[in-house]
């Protein structure tokens, strides 16, 4: 590319922070492992950087693994633009009985957008030790699931969330492509989840929703109030633009939602609860 | 005088005198009632450095200007002592009709020192104090002391606060009951049995004059109809037990131990399930809208009052996944007189322990996460003190200490108190609040998880801004606690200090600023630090579990997410420096000047 991925502008923002951005709409811990002195924009994320420059994914996953806080993490790369949370949340599934989740799309692994365990952290220090800088090596020494190409359809019809940039021709592609499902107005897919009073109005614990592409909180209240009627009034407000006071909206189970007017992504969970955690 | 009667009676239980000893009126006005008053008062009757269990231990009753003026919530009492379990202020509320009839006796306090020669119950009216003998109550569950002493002569009408056998026995997180209420935490209750009392009934003829009784009506209709708006809908419609499923899915409930922070069996015990399988009935305080209380029925048909608090600490924090074992369990808690969160965390730490190879005897009881069996026999044997329960009846500080094995690694307390049901490393001003906390692990003398979950601030990562919220919320928590209003009314007041002082203007007739208001909050909060001073609180007394340090969440939505010993310094020093007091935590005299804290 002849320039800094990670800073690539990509929606307006630096490509790093628009990835960062989407993980953390599913995670509360994200590590970026970092060249030894490359330039980063702030992030709310721990930051570590290679100890030796040049060790490839296998340095990279390895660094990330040995900063990051839980006993598993997904792993991606800084150009992963098009990520999506539904594939990515059914990778961690199926990590209970195995040590690497991986998928395998169009005939190759795709190590850079998969589950490792940390366990497997000693494996990847002897691969580095050996100057095995491919993470395929690693396949054979581990409890490995490998995610198929009908398994990821289902999730991801076109298999987007593996497409990353070498060239400046694939950039050019990406901002494309993602400047086209904008404008294309393509419908999104979210969760409703409800807890307390809203759960039993609604005797549900949970809805999908569609809405249109740029779809806000308030939109997303509106399209539950037409679901769910019981709900307006007591949690839902009469006009249905905003919840009533006392209820809250939290998102994936991380940020609490501030402003009914920011946009609702792809696969988000909206989760309504009592705005009173008091007990 | 208005709201107060400017009095309290002391009772010295070991000869049985009584008498009234007046109240400054400088005093109700710089620190109102409940717990400021009770705090001025314990700092002054307790001998420094006073052994919570011996005679001298001051075991303090504190009313309120608000308790019998038909405000919603307000008919409550506090209770302070210092805390056998932490050494420090004991400081804890209960309400329904004794704090009504407490009020009618014409005291704003009533003070107990002394220690009785055998088991006694008082038995106090207007026309004075009577000790009368107890033996026939020993042993009697605070329900069956109730009924009994309501059924002896002259007594129809009295109302009953009382110990079970766990008070009896000093377990040191036993409770003070009246009406399936609790002045739960902190071993009040262990204070009471130390003095031989068992129960205090009261039956007053003394009506709460007010000011301007017109507009205190005004403010208490406007009270009752903002209770009964959306803000309390989750309280008025499920009770605290909603908090359980969405704590699970936010990764913030303390399950085995806090070891994790989701429960796999959530589902089964949350608060909607329960709503939808066992409700039996919905219950509420004397002089309350809102009607909080849930009663659930068990297989067997029997009926039990379930918090959340209770439903975590009996649950998942024991790996219990059966709905009926807790309340099973809750109902042996209610029962013997137990503080359920220090019963649940002094059970889990035990249950870890056995894990570990340790403690053969708690083996011996079956005790493991998730044995029902378990936990029910060793909470009888904590309140009988019987074989290892005489162990576990120190509380998880002093067992793990005698135990040793480094298992004071896992016993999850602050200054001796068991943490609450909020996971301290996915809710970040939270884990400050309870550190600094003057009563140890306590989630009601701050709500500083509320910020948590406004959003307003990031609940996963700490920063030293929380020292100003946490420093806020305390202060807030201190002005309630001590008018008394019920802090499920919190969210309907729309300028919380200004209302408030305007209440307490029109009930007493004295002027009050909502600036006053705060600063009254800041004065209570600060005298309970310097009690805590007095009696031994150190800087390295405001901190966290090591596990809590140690050990990131392995699982949930905060999977990953930790709080580590630089995140909380950092955290405390922004509180001190909030608080303006010095950077070790000790309160400088300029700080007791400006409150109006009298220096010697």
């Amino acid at each position: 590319m002849g320039r800094s991925k990670a800073l690539l502008l990509f929606d307006e923002e630096p490509l790093i922070v628009h990835v960062v951005a989407t993980l953390q709409r599913l995670f509360a811990d994200v590590v970026v492992v970092a060249a030894p002195e490359q330039d980063l924009p702030s992030m709310p994320v721990r930051l570590v950087s290679d100890e030796v420059a040049y060790q490839g994914p296998v340095g990279g996953i390895y660094y990330g693994l040995m900063a990051a806080g839980s006993d598993a993490a997904f792993v991606t790369s800084c150009d992963s633009v098009f990520l999506n949370i539904d594939l990515i949340a059914h990778l961690l599934d199926q990590l209970p009985e195995h040590d690497v989740v991986v998928p395998h799309w169009q005939g190759r692994f795709q190590p850079l957008h998969a589950v490792y365990r940390r366990s497997v952290s000693p494996l990847l220090a002897e691969q580095l030790a050996r100057g095995q800088l491919r993470p395929v090596h690693l396949f054979d020494k581990v409890r490995l699931r490998r995610v198929d190409e009908d398994e990821i359809r289902r999730f991801d019809p076109e298999g987007s969330s593996f497409y990353n940039m070498n060239t400046p021709e694939d950039y050019a592609e990406a901002l494309k492509r993602w400047s086209v499902t904008r404008r294309a107005g393509h419908s999104i897919q979210c969760t409703v989840e409800l807890f307390g009073i809203a759960r039993l109005l609604a005797r549900t614990s949970s809805i999908a929703l569609t809405l249109p592409a740029g779809a806000t909180f308030s939109d997303a209240f509106a399209a539950l109030a037409e679901k769910l009627p019981a709900l307006v009034g007591r949690v839902i407000s009469a006009d249905r633009t905003r919840l009533v006071d006392g209820y809250g909206c939290n998102l994936n189970g991380l940020a609490f939602v501030r402003t009914p007017t920011a946009e609702v992504n792809p696969g988000d969970s909206l989760i309504i609860l009592s705005a009173d955690a008091g007990g | 005088m208005h709201g107060f009667f400017g009095r309290l009676l002391h009772v010295d239980v070991t000869s049985g005198q009584s008498a009234y000893r007046d109240v400054e009126e400088s005093r109700l006005r710089k620190y109102l009632g409940g717990v400021g008053l009770g705090t001025t008062l314990l700092y002054e009757y307790a001998p420094a450095g006073v052994d919570p269990l011996s005679p001298a231990n001051p075991l303090i009753f504190a009313s309120a200007p608000l308790v019998g003026t038909g405000v919603t919530t307000t008919a409550k009492f506090a209770v302070l002592t210092k805390s056998p379990l932490t050494g420090l202020i004991a400081d804890s509320l209960s309400s329904s009709h004794f704090a009504l009839e407490l009020k009618r006796l014409g005291i704003d306090g009533l003070v107990i020192t002394g220690q009785a020669p055998s088991l006694v119950y008082l038995f106090i009216s207007g026309q004075g104090v009577e000790t009368r003998a107890a033996d026939h109550l020993r042993g009697k569950t605070p329900d069956e002391t109730h009924s009994i002493i309501r059924s002896e002569p002259g007594c129809s009408t009295v109302w009953v606060a009382s110990i079970g056998a766990a008070g009896e026995n000093r377990v040191r997180f036993a409770t003070i009951s009246n009406e399936g209420r609790h002045a739960g935490r902190g071993g009040v209750g262990a204070v009471m049995g130390a003095k031989n009392l068992k129960a205090i009934a009261v039956c007053g003829d003394r009506a709460t004059s007010v000011a301007y009784p017109e507009e205190v009506e005004t403010i208490a209709d406007s009270l009752r109809r903002r209770s009964v708006s959306s803000v309390t809908d989750k309280y008025r419609g499920l009770g605290t037990v909603a908090n359980l499923a969405v704590f699970n899915r936010l990764g913030t409930l303390p399950t085995r131990n806090f070891q994790q922070a989701t429960f796999e069996h959530a589902d089964a015990l949350s608060g909607e399930r329960l709503t939808e399988t066992s409700f039996s009935r919905r219950h509420g305080c004397a002089s309350c809208t809102i009607r909080c209380e849930r009663l659930f029925k068990s297989h067997t048909g029997e009926e039990q009052r379930l918090e959340y608090e209770t439903l975590f600490a009996l649950g998942p924090l024991c790996g219990i996944s059966d709905p009926d074992c807790v309340l099973r369990a809750a109902r042996l808690c209610d029962d013997y007189g137990l503080d359920a969160i220090s019963t649940g965390g002094t059970l889990s730490w035990a249950i870890e322990t056995v894990e570990k190879g340790l403690l053969p005897e708690a083996r011996a009881l079956g005790l493991r996460f998730g044995n029902a069996d378990g936990v029910l026999t060793a909470i009888h044997a904590i309140a009988e003190r019987q074989g290892i329960g005489a162990l576990l009846a120190e509380g998880s500080r002093r067992a793990a200490m005698a135990t040793g094995g480094g298992s004071s690694y896992w016993a999850m307390h602050v200054k001796g108190l068991e943490l609450p049901g909020y996971d301290p490393r996915s809710l970040k001003t939270m884990a400050l609040g309870l550190a600094v906390s003057p009563r140890g692990a306590c989630h009601n003398r701050s709500g500083a998880y509320e910020a948590d979950f406004s959003g307003e601030v990031d609940r996963l990562r700490g920063d030293s801004g929380r020292g100003a919220v946490v420093a806020a919320s305390e202060d807030f928590a201190a002005v309630l606690d001590s008018l008394i209003v019920c802090k499920f009314l919190r969210k309907c007041f729309t300028d919380f200090y200004a209302e408030a002082a305007e209440i307490l203007a029109r009930v007493t007739g004295w002027e009050y600023t909502g600036a006053e208001m705060r600063r009254a909050g800041e004065r209570i909060h600060t005298l309970k630090k310097l009690f805590n001073i007095r009696e031994g609180w150190r800087p390295d007394s405001d901190w966290l579990p090591e596990r809590l340090l140690g050990e990131n969440l392995p699982t949930g939505v905060a999977r990953g997410v930790g709080l580590s010993p630089d995140e909380l310094e950092e955290m405390i020093r922004g509180y001190y420096q909030a608080r303006e007091w010095d950077e070790n935590g000790f309160v400088p005299e300029r700080k007791l000047e400006q409150l109006e804290i009298p220096t010697s």
